[in-house]
């Protein structure tokens, strides 16, 4: 049985307005709503579909290819994956989060430019009202302006843009913005980079994260480093890697930004003592390492990069807004040893690290491996290079965490249970279930990379690109 | 028994030897011995099917006499140490952590050394590295597991740099085939050449990698130290093999300048090696701790190793193979020793010990034969290898570089002799007056490292025919053996003849001793300074500050942790910089980027 995409949409949406009557049912709307999508989200009948009454390419469509099937999955498992996490967190913000659902799915399976700003705006409010769990109101406004800033740049361009193609529909765009100059397409494509790069926290609008992620709690930081970026960067995605494809000058643009994204958060996050901090700023870097692939017209490396985050970040945001919560303090300096008495946590803290850095063995290494591989591939080894003194600086940043939360202990002195922080239980038992699940994800796609592959891009490749820009196995036997 | 077979019942007991660890710890440590012991004689029976090839998963190996010989190097050192760990769970805070870790880790040294294609060494190679790290933390330092990761770290990195350009040249990952094709491509050729070599430069501890070594031998738990420094830094001296044979330096480099026959990347390496050396052995004078200046011998050890492998000729090559076994033998020994000492005596501070020879007569004798050969005295292994060294530099005119060897060399007899007369020479410490020797389970190991350290220098010829199979394998002119003796262009060497020598002349000095014992023993206390008795015994024993004049001559000598330091810190100010740039808390400085942003756009737009 298949079902229609818009019920992804519906389903959170509807739920979201029954909550706001039924106050006292909402904890199993809201349970209820994010399983139902989960679950149904691997029963999406592929293909566009055309909602509003309208014919192709008039109508509204939604998109379900390879690429957003990806994006649904990993939008609504996730949103699961943190409200079982932080469930009791969910309290106040049933409607906010269902209503968020409902616009990240539409971001990411609409076929329509101008639809997709009006999901982008319906989840950035929900993000809005999610950030002000914070207790920062400053920073939410800052995040609210930089957001409407945002959004305003991207009608700009999407203006300058339906001016010379005549229409809103992508894949009617994507032909008719190929037959255009390419110097009459730099400017809006950088205006819609920027009103994409809010949430996907690019440069130049990521001023609003250290604010927001920076005091987020188990669900908050989840929500915005795993699902909300991992829809905006597949919306960047198929923006700029199908329907605007950007030509030399605007590419190097945004690639250039894109990169200087990376650098900046791998830097700033290794200056950080903040535990949050590290993590916000590695997802800036994360997200800048992503679009730079997007832009480059590498889609599949891009989606991995995506993918690894996501999982990633969901197990590490979630530990340090518990471990704040329970301690007072993310400085993690003084969370030393918090995690000898909570192995489960701490294991899956440290796998999403070895999976970030991109370590063998785990999802990350596969990830890594595809980065580099399409641009070497390509002949650029500059980007490589970058790539790679990022990793080191990634992975001294989080080695230090590590140690600090595995190995309390003076210096000089063998480390010492009993000089750790505390023993409180980090996860309560079902986000223990959840947390293990996830990294149990990780470690098996580490070793089975290819079949995640075929999962990943089962025709091969994605948006165009050529998929896997290597095989791990393919030197068996050696005689290819 | 299979390649696939060893790797994975290794992993199958680091996971038994973890749950049977949360039961008791003691027995999951002895857990590691079993899995290592395994190891070592399943790895050892292989010897047949050298050749055989096998994949699992997306890991391919195969068999080749070098990974065998590497891989016996690296299981003696985990199997022998394997013995102290159940001896010391009740110090470490992860015991089943610590056990896992260690059967993980010395699985993937194996994979490392049966490696078919680069992925798979990468992926060995990058799990040795985080267990390790995870292992080093549980010790005296957090800050030597972060040092030591970082390390790698670089070193790692420009590998997998070096292993994807290569891929992206010549297409394959196959060892053999990967750096065939690079000859047409002189400039990738050196940066490939560079960045692949840098892993086994930063594992062996090569200048200016060296950094990591001290703080982590020093302050790694007692029971990995010996792997750490007999072991896990032979992983780096594979690599720098590769970069000479499987990445075909020599033939690549041939029409590049070159000194004495040696192309310029080729020597500025081993020039590196040299300076290792050199370091290695001023700093290992001056420490106070016996692992810190174990571990700076190691640093001097691996520049030999590196300096014997990259010569790629008849004789300093097989030197540079037979250095492997043997310091991995002997500071395994001498690592293991320390920390039979320490096991008593709660200490590796020199200054903290002394006199532990009538205690620990055993484990003084194990330190004792274990210095001798890290020193390069006959009739021990490292005399060997170092003579083969010798005669390598020697033959090529490599002034420079033998030079700092004999320095090297020289000057090892200052440094190990310091714990000898520190620790275990001198008045015993009042407080270690009760200690006792360790029992036989710790000894066990000692002793069978002892009798290896011995047979290397007596039966050199034992190692070195594998050595001559290893070199045939690389189409080299292997080093020639007689009957007993190894002969080089310019003179030979027969080993066992020197030891009869030894022998002899300990043999007389032995029956004078025995004849001749007519003397009064002395107590140690016996004795009066000034006109007083002396109660204090510390005060008798002096082992603080032993070179001082020398020690003086080069007080001033740059420190290299300080270049890591500043780059640090230069990151820490660049992340500041892009704090207060990018990800200032006011809208306002976002929307100055954008307009910025925009008008470049415009202004670029125009121009394009």
């Amino acid at each position: 049985m298949m079902i229609n995409p818009v019920l992804l949409i519906a389903i959170p949406l509807g739920l979201a307005f029954i909550a706001v009557v039924f106050k006292k049912l909402q904890g199993w709307i809201l349970a209820i709503g994010v399983a139902a999508n989960a679950f149904l989200v691997f029963f999406v009948e592929k293909g566009e579909t055309a909602i509003g009454g309208f014919k192709l390419p008039f109508a509204i469509s939604l998109v379900l290819d390879d690429f957003s099937f990806i994006g649904v999955i990993l939008v609504n498992v996730l949103t699961l994956a943190a409200v079982a996490v932080a469930f009791r967190k969910t309290e106040k913000y049933v409607p906010v989060i269902l209503a968020g659902l409902a616009g990240l799915n539409g971001m990411v399976l609409t076929g329509d430019m101008f639809n997709l700003f009006v999901f982008m705006e319906i989840t950035a409010i929900s993000a809005y009202i999610l950030s002000s769990e914070g207790r920062k109101p400053e920073q939410s406004f800052n995040y609210l302006v930089i957001g409407s800033i945002g959004s305003v740049l991207y009608l700009l361009g999407l203006i300058l843009i339906y001016g010379q193609t005549g229409t809103l529909n992508m894949s009617l765009m994507a032909e008719k913005s190929a037959l255009i100059g390419q110097a009459a397409m730099v400017l809006p494509l950088v205006l819609i980079f920027a009103g994409i790069a809010v949430e996907a926290k690019l440069l130049p609008m990521s001023g609003w994260v250290r604010g927001v992620l920076g005091n987020s709690n188990a669900l908050t930081g989840v929500m915005f480093a795993s699902v909300y970026s991992s829809a905006a960067l597949m919306v960047f995605g198929r923006v700029f890697s199908q329907v605007l494809i950007p030509g030399t000058t605007a590419g190097v643009i945004i690639i250039v930004i894109a990169l200087l994204t990376f650098a900046a958060g791998q830097v700033s996050a290794f200056r950080s003592k903040s535990l949050r901090q590290v993590l916000l700023y590695s997802s800036i870097a994360q997200s800048g390492l992503a679009a730079a692939l997007f832009a480059t017209g590498f889609v599949f490396p891009a989606v991995l990069v995506i993918i690894n985050n996501a999982a990633g970040k969901m197990i590490m945001f979630s530990t340090a807004g518990n471990l704040e919560e329970k301690y007072g303090t993310d400085d993690y300096v003084g969370l030393g040893g918090a995690f000898v008495r909570n192995m489960p946590a701490g294991v899956a803290f440290t796998i999403a690290a070895l999976s970030l850095t991109g370590l063998p063995l785990v999802f990350g290494f596969y990830a890594k491996l595809n980065v580099l591989a399409a641009y070497l591939n390509q002949g650029t080894f500059f980007v490589p290079a970058v790539v790679l003194a990022g990793t080191i600086i990634e992975g001294a940043y989080f080695i230090r965490i590590l140690i600090k939360l595995w190995a309390p202990g003076k210096e000089g002195e063998w480390a010492d249970a009993d000089q750790s922080v505390g023993e409180k239980k980090i996860f309560n038992p079902a986000g223990t279930v959840v947390v293990i699940l996830v990294t149990l994800l990780i470690i098996l796609s580490g070793f089975l990379p290819d079949s995640v592959g075929k999962l990943v891009a089962p025709g091969g490749g994605l948006l165009g690109d050529e998929g896997p820009s290597i095989s791990m196995t393919m030197e068996k036997g050696g005689d290819q | 028994m299979n390649l696939n077979l060893v790797i994975i019942v290794s992993v199958a007991f680091a996971i038994a030897a973890y749950l049977v660890s949360k039961v008791n710890d003691k027995a999951g440590a002895f857990m590691t011995v079993a899995g290592s012991m395994f190891a070592l004689v399943t790895v050892f029976l292989l010897r047949n099917s050298i050749g055989s090839e096998i994949s699992f998963l997306y890991f391919n190996f195969n068999l080749t006499v070098t990974g065998w010989y590497f891989s016996l190097v690296m299981l003696t050192a985990y199997s022998m140490t394997a013995f102290f760990n159940p001896f010391w769970m009740k110090k470490l805070i992860y015991p089943a952590g610590y056990n896992f870790l260690y059967l993980l880790s010395m699985a993937g040294t194996l994979g490392v050394f049966f490696a078919k294609d680069f992925i798979t060494l990468f992926v060995f190679w990058e799990t040795v590295v985080w267990s390790s790290a995870f292992i080093i933390q549980m010790g005296k330092s957090r800050q030597a597991a972060y040092v030591y990761y970082v390390i790698s770290a670089i070193g790692s990195m420009a590998t997998l740099f070096a292993i994807m350009f290569a891929y992206g040249t010549t297409g394959t990952f196959v060892i053999n085939e990967a750096f065939k094709g690079l000859a047409g491509y002189p400039g990738r050729a050196i940066v490939i050449f560079i960045t692949f070599i840098a892993a086994g430069m930063a594992k062996i501890g090569i200048f200016p990698f060296h950094v990591w070594l001290p703080s982590a031998h020093g302050s790694a738990p007692h029971t990995f130290s010996p792997v750490l420094s007999g072991g896990l830094v032979k992983m780096g001296a594979f690599v720098a093999l590769l970069s000479v044979t499987a990445f075909p330096a020599y033939e690549i480099f041939k029409d590049m300048a070159s000194f004495r026959g040696i192309p310029l990347p080729i020597y500025f390496m081993m020039a590196l090696g040299a300076i290792s050396i050199v370091a290695g052995t001023l700093m290992a004078i001056k420490q106070e701790d016996a692992k810190k200046l174990l571990a700076y011998s190691s640093v001097a050890n691996g520049g030999y190793i590196l300096i014997g492998l990259l010569m790629l000729d008849q004789v300093g090559f097989a030197g540079g193979m037979m250095h492997i076994v043997n310091h991995a033998v002997a500071s395994a020994a001498a690592f293991l020793s320390i920390a039979a000492v320490a096991y008593r005596t709660g200490t590796t501070k020199m200054s903290e010990m002394g006199g532990m020879i009538h205690r620990m007569p055993v484990t003084y004798l194990v330190y004792l034969i274990a210095i001798i050969s890290m020193a390069g005295i006959p009739p021990m292994g490292g005399f060997v290898s170092k003579w083969l060294i010798f005669q390598g530099l020697a033959d090529k005119g490599l002034i420079f570089l033998a030079t700092t060897a004999f320095f090297g060399s020289i000057g090892s007899f200052l440094y190990v002799f310091r714990p000898l007369s520190a620790v275990f020479l001198g008045q015993t410490f009042t407080r270690d007056l009760e200690k006792k020797e360790v029992g036989f389970f710790m000894m066990f190991p000692m002793l069978i490292l002892t009798l290896l350290s011995l047979l290397t220098g007596v039966f050199p010829n034992i190692f070195l025919r594998v050595v001559v199979e290893i070199q045939s394998a690389f189409g080299m002119l292997p080093v020639t053996l007689a009957e007993n003796t190894i002969v080089t262009s310019n003179g030979f060497l027969d080993a066992f003849r020197v030891f009869i020598v030894f022998g002899f002349g300990f043999a007389i000095a032995f029956v004078l001793f025995v004849i001749r014992r007519k003397s009064r023993k002395v107590e140690l206390m016996d004795t009066f300074t000034s006109a007083e008795f002396i109660h204090t015994r510390e005060l008798l024993h002096y082992s603080h500050s032993f070179y001082a004049p020398f020690e003086r001559l080069y007080e001033k000598a740059p420190d290299t942790m300080k270049l890591y330091h500043k780059a640090a810190v230069k990151i820490n100010e660049l992340g500041n910089m892009a704090e207060s740039a990018f990800f200032g808390i006011r809208p306002a400085r976002t929307v100055l980027l954008v307009m910025g942003m925009v008008l470049i756009v415009i202004i670029a737009g125009g121009v394009l």
